[in-house]
Order: structure tokens, then sequence, then C-alpha cells
């Protein structure tokens, strides 16, 4: 397992459009990907929009992003990065 | 004018409120557009079945389950498929609206518990899929962020959908009308809102969803009257009746008179009469019937530009509010997330000028988490420019921003709040400071990018032949340029009468302001309230200001007056103005100025 801290920068928060975006991005990777808000136990699974969205991440929120599987590591760096530099 | 409207009025006090029956006879909403229609009721109702939760016994097949539950979704896959297709065709960013329902149609973690309430609990197919979709819509509803509440619509649809596939019924659509209407329904799901016959439909009203709601975002960009919100309706409107929809007044007016509905027709006529000439006078140039241009700009106080098909017909941003930024959230803005902000609309104006304003907070703008001690006198002291140099590295953050969105167009930079050129020089060489930085990281920039200064205090008017060597253009910020002349506080409702827009000294300020702008052969703008309103716009031009910036819903009609007058007239209108002594005698001289131009602007449209 492979994980990381982020904090959400852009304004829309992970809701919306760069909910989608994410999910369609998730799903390029093999391994289970999940965020957890710090400080909370739920972990949402990033390749299904309905989690996103209820899981609803807002600008300036922390969160993990954790990966488990054969490119955990790739994951969860090009997702963090993907995910800090959402501007919409 | 007024004597057509009395009876009208009288009647409508005197009508009954209530049917027999005891309803409302008007239902208030929430409108999309501030337009009327009058039409027939087609009261939609979408496709609903027995949702209660079954299970199954042993006689049933669970495999045969599964695979007619695989069916079913190949089928809603195949019809969002063909939706999408048909979307792309037509253009329009609609086609999100579909990708997004095949984002929710296709979610593996719904997938499975769906799967799992099949086969471990012994659910029917369409029993566990109501079950799961459900749990989604409750949880999305309940959510403080109305983005996400709005996106329950969206299981709500696929839902629907899907139950309509499990029991082989056709989609209805509101695509093929027979004619025109006013389409009423409880809510209207995206996909309902994909294929609407334009033609035939004059208006929506829905019983849900708000202004943020994907029927409000269609009716607003496909341009159809909309109410939403009005409660109740579906139960109490028939298939044919007469309604009339008032944007206006936000309100649905049910089994009118045929009294109101000659009412209501004129007022749609006024108002689609209105419209157009707001559209035709958009596209057309500023310019006065003797040949003088004016430059009209905008002002933004976000990226966000809505209607970006009107920028061909502005010159420019004159006054880019950076404010959005610090005061949208809890913490400063990061370098990265402001230099997006400025690249979007630096971009989107391509060649054209957009002014950007430094941060200007401090008076009136407050920005909690910066913790700035209260003053005694907030717009006397630390705020604008003031600000910035005392939170330097703020500051900094900020050029670095804009002087990299520089280089994606024509991107200005001024500074609020100048009362001298010692400030001006300090920012002005924190500006080439940054910029040599970025150089030395090999960061491109433009370094032709012009600064200037807004001019908003008696100080920097009255020495601006002393600055206009050192500055590229400057912009007047009439409220606050008034508020210090007149030494009245505008948020003080005590010395209102003090606080006067039309009072001689703004006037004989601008005067002299653009007489040294006009000399130097440099831009002078105006983008305070006063170049939004018409009534001051040909004094304005009269003085000799060149370049107006306001809100874009005001553009079309102010270029309609700047066409309808000539500069002589304007400039003899600006003389007389500068002779006066009061605002009250300033105000009368333009209203009979006003009623002089709107005459002759109506006899040219005829």
């Amino acid at each position: 397992m492979y994980s990381k801290e982020i904090t959400i920068c852009n304004p829309t928060g992970l809701h919306a459009r760069p909910a989608s975006m994410l999910v369609s991005n998730a799903s390029k990777y093999e391994s289970t990907i999940t965020l957890k808000r710090v400080g909370t136990e739920d972990e949402y699974n990033v390749k299904s929009i309905v989690m996103l969205l209820a899981c609803g991440l807002s600008q300036g929120e922390k969160a993990v992003l954790a990966a488990e599987g054969s490119d955990e590591e790739q994951a969860v760096t090009e997702l963090a990065a993907f995910i800090e530099n959402l501007s919409e | 004018m007024i004597p057509s409207i009395l009876p009208f009025l009288i009647n409508k006090k005197h009508r009954l409120q209530n049917d027999k029956a005891g309803n409302d006879m008007i239902k208030k909403g929430k409108s999309v557009l501030s337009r009327i229609a009058v039409g027939d009721a087609l009261v939609y109702v979408p496709f609903s079945c027995d949702k209660s939760l079954r299970t199954y016994d042993d006689t049933e097949d669970v495999e045969a389950l599964i695979a007619r539950y695989k069916e079913t979704k190949q089928k809603a896959r195949g019809e969002l498929e063909a939706l999408g297709e048909q979307m792309k065709q037509k253009g329009g960013d609609q086609e999100a609206f579909v990708q997004a329902h095949e984002e929710i149609l296709l979610d593996p973690v719904m997938e499975e518990e769906i799967l799992s309430l099949i086969r471990r609990d012994r659910m029917y197919p369409d029993s566990a899929m109501v079950q799961v979709y459900e749990n989604y819509i409750q949880i999305f509803s309940a959510n403080k962020n109305e983005v996400i509440q709005e996106r329950a619509a969206d299981l709500r649809d696929v839902l629907s959908r899907l139950l309509r596939c499990w029991h082989g019924v056709p989609e209805k659509k509101l695509s093929d009308l027979e004619k025109p209407c006013i389409v009423i329904a409880e809510e209207l799901f995206p996909s309902d809102t994909l294929s609407l016959d334009l033609d035939h439909i004059m208006g929506i009203i829905t019983e849900k969803g708000g202004l943020t709601s994907h029927t409000a975002i269609i009716a607003r960009s496909l341009d159809i009257p909309a109410i939403l919100g009005c409660e109740g309706l579906t139960d109490l409107v028939r298939d044919g009746e007469t309604v009339i929809l008032d944007g206006v007044k936000e309100e649905v007016v049910l089994r009118p008179s045929e009294e109101e509905i000659r009412h209501y027709e004129k007022e749609r006529d006024r108002i689609e009469q209105a419209l157009e000439i707001n559209r035709k006078y958009l596209e057309k140039e500023a310019v006065t019937k003797d040949g003088q241009k004016i430059e009209i700009r905008v002002n933004l106080a976000s990226p966000e530009i809505r209607g970006k098909e009107r920028i061909r017909f502005i010159d420019g941003v004159g006054l880019f509010r950076s404010e959005f930024l610090y005061l949208s959230q809890d913490q400063l803005p990061s370098e990265e997330m402001q230099y997006q902000a400025y690249k979007t609309v630096a971009q989107a104006f391509q060649e054209k000028a957009v002014v950007l304003r430094t941060l200007d907070i401090g008076g009136d703008k407050q920005v909690s988490y910066m913790e700035l001690p209260t003053e005694e006198n907030p717009f006397l002291g630390n705020r604008g420019i003031r600000l910035c140099l005392t939170h330097e590295d703020i500051f900094r953050t900020q050029i670095r921003a804009a002087l990299r969105a520089s280089a994606w167009g024509n991107l200005k930079l001024m500074f609020p709040m100048i009362t001298s050129l010692n400030e001006f020089r300090r920012a002005r060489d924190i500006v080439y400071e940054v910029g040599k930085e970025l150089d030395q990281k090999h960061v491109e920039w433009n370094k032709d990018i012009q600064i200037g200064i807004m001019i908003e205090t008696p100080a920097a008017a009255l020495i601006a032949d002393r600055m206009i060597d050192e500055i590229d253009f400057a912009s007047v910020g009439t409220n606050d340029l008034t508020q210090y002349l007149c030494a009245a506080d505008r948020m003080n409702s005590d010395v209102k009468e003090y606080y006067q827009d039309y009072h001689p000294a703004v006037f004989r300020i601008l005067g002299m302001l653009a007489e040294v702008f006009q000399k130097a052969g440099k831009t002078l703008s105006i983008c305070g309230e006063l170049a939004g309103e018409y009534k001051a716009a040909p004094v304005l031009i009269g003085l000799g200001v060149k370049a107006l910036s306001l809100s874009i819903t005001n553009v079309p009609e102010l270029k309609r007056r700047i066409r309808s007058i000539t500069m002589a007239d304007a400039k003899a209108l600006a003389d007389e103005v500068l002779r006066m002594k009061t605002a009250q005698e300033i105000e009368q001289c333009l209203e009979r100025f006003e009623e002089h131009i709107q005459m002759e602007s109506t006899n040219e449209s005829e």
C-alpha cells in the first residue's frame, strides 16, 4: 500500500466536473484507490463518482490518497498531482 | 401609459385570489429569465412505476434475473450513447450531461451493491436498483453543498431510465410536440431537457429545482423563460389550460381572465422588443453620430465570463478585480491558483486589454484570515496599495502570478489607492524585481506590460499632470473619488445627502483629468458606477473621456445612447455641467438632455 496526504486547492472542491475528471483518470490504474478525509475512518473508492460525491471534499480540506496494487506508487503520485493542480 | 394599466391593477385587486376549490391562483417560484410567456399548458408526467422493494423465492432463476439486469443496463447505455451522439451533432456543452449519466450508470460501487442485493438478499433487480440509488439520492440531497444536492437529480434520472428499460417501456420525449405550449412538470430530468422541441416550447415551469439546477442551466442556455420551484403545480393545472409564466415577478398565473391574458401579452411583446433592441445594440460599435469611437470595457469580479460570445462586442476589461480569490476562501490564494485565474481571462480576451487591479482590501473589504487590526477610519487607513506594501510577500505572489499570466494576452497592471508617486514607484519597482526573478528562471512574461493607477483620491487627481510621464494609463474609481471629495462615508446613511454622485467637484476633476490624459495621448478610463449610468455618460464623453468600463448587462443600452449623440452635443452638455453650482442643477440638466436624446433614438429606429 502507498499513500500521500493531499490538500484540495481548487474552488469547486471534488464536486461537479473535477470529480468526474478524477474518476476517469483513476480508472486507468489497476490498483484499488481510495480517499479518506484526514481525521476520519471512512474510505471512499476514487473510481466511483457516487462515492466521491458522497465524500464531498471541499476546498481547503485535507485527505489521504491511498492505492494498493501493481501500480500503486504511480497512481498515488500522479493522481495527487492531478488533484492539487485542479484550478476549476 | 399609466391610465391603461390602472384598470388592470384595480381589477386584480378585486379579483378572487383563490378558485372555487380554494387553491391559490398565483404561484410563486424562482425565475431564470425576466421574460413572460402566455400559452397552453402541457403537463409532462415522466415514467413512473411501483417502487416497493420485493424479494424473490426459490422458483426464480437468479442467473436469469441477473442476465435481465445486465440487458437493462446495456439498453440504458445504448439510449445514452444515442443521445450523446445526437448532442455532439448539435454542438454545445450538453454532451457533458450525457457523460455524467454514463458515469453513474457504470459506477463500480453501485454495481457491486446492486449485485450483492440481488444475490445475497434475494432482491429483484429493479428493487435492488431502487434501494441502492435511493440511498445515494438521500445522501446527496442531505449534503450541504448545493452542487452535490443537484447531482441527486442525475441519479433520479438514471434510475428512472433504468426502471423504464427494465419494464420495457419506450422513451417519451419533449422533442416532438404538436403545438406551442408551456411545459409543466414536477421536475425535468437532464435527459428530458436535452432534446427540447425549441419551435414549440414557450416556457418551462417545474415544481422542484433551484437556480443552479439542470433545468435552470438549460433554460438559460437555450433562452427559454422558466420558473422553478412552484410547489404543487402539476396537480392544479390540466393539459391545455392557459397559463401565464411571469419571469419578471417570478410567478405563475393560473386560469387568467381575458383581460389578464391581453395585459400579459402586451407586456410580453414590450419585453421582447426591448430585448431585441439590446441584442441589436450589443453588436453595434460605440461610435457617436459624428464618428467618435468610445471604448467600451467591462468590469469583472471573477474569471467566470457569462456569454463568452459577447466578448467580441466589447473592447476589453477595464477593471478585473482580484479580491474574489482572497475573499472566497479562508486562506491566501496560491500563486498557481491566481495564475490560472488571470490567465483564463487574459486568454479569453486575446489582444484586447485586461486591466488587473492588484489586491484592494481594507476599507469596507475585510479578509478575516489576515487578521488585520481594526482601524478607527478604515477608508483613510491601510488599504489598497498601502496594505500591499506593508505585506510585500502577498503582493509579490500576486505580481508573480500576474506577470506569468501576461504571456497569454494583453494584461495590464493597475494599483489602487495611489496618492503620490512614492508608492507608485515602490510598487512598480517590485513589479520589475519580480520580473527579473522570472527572467532568471526563464519564465516567460510580457516585458512591455503596461502599469497604471486607479485614481480615487483627490491627491492623485490633483497631481495627475505631474505623474503622467511615469504611468501608462489610469482609471477613475468614481465611487471612492466621490466619497473622498465629499468627505462622506458612502456606507453611512446619516450622511447620504452629502455623498453626491453629481457633485460639481466630481465633474470638474474628471474634466481636468481628461485634459491631462488627452494631451499626453494616454488612456483615461472611468470604471466607477458613474460609467454605467446612462444619464452621466454623455457628460463624461463631452469632457473628453474615451473609455468607459461597466457591467456587461449595461453595455447595449450605453452603446445605444452613444450612437444617438454627437460630440458637439456632448461637449455643449459638459460645458453646461461645468458651469453649474449644485448636484441638483446638474441632475436636472442631465434629465433634460436625456429626454432629448431618447426622442432622437426612437426616431432613428423607426
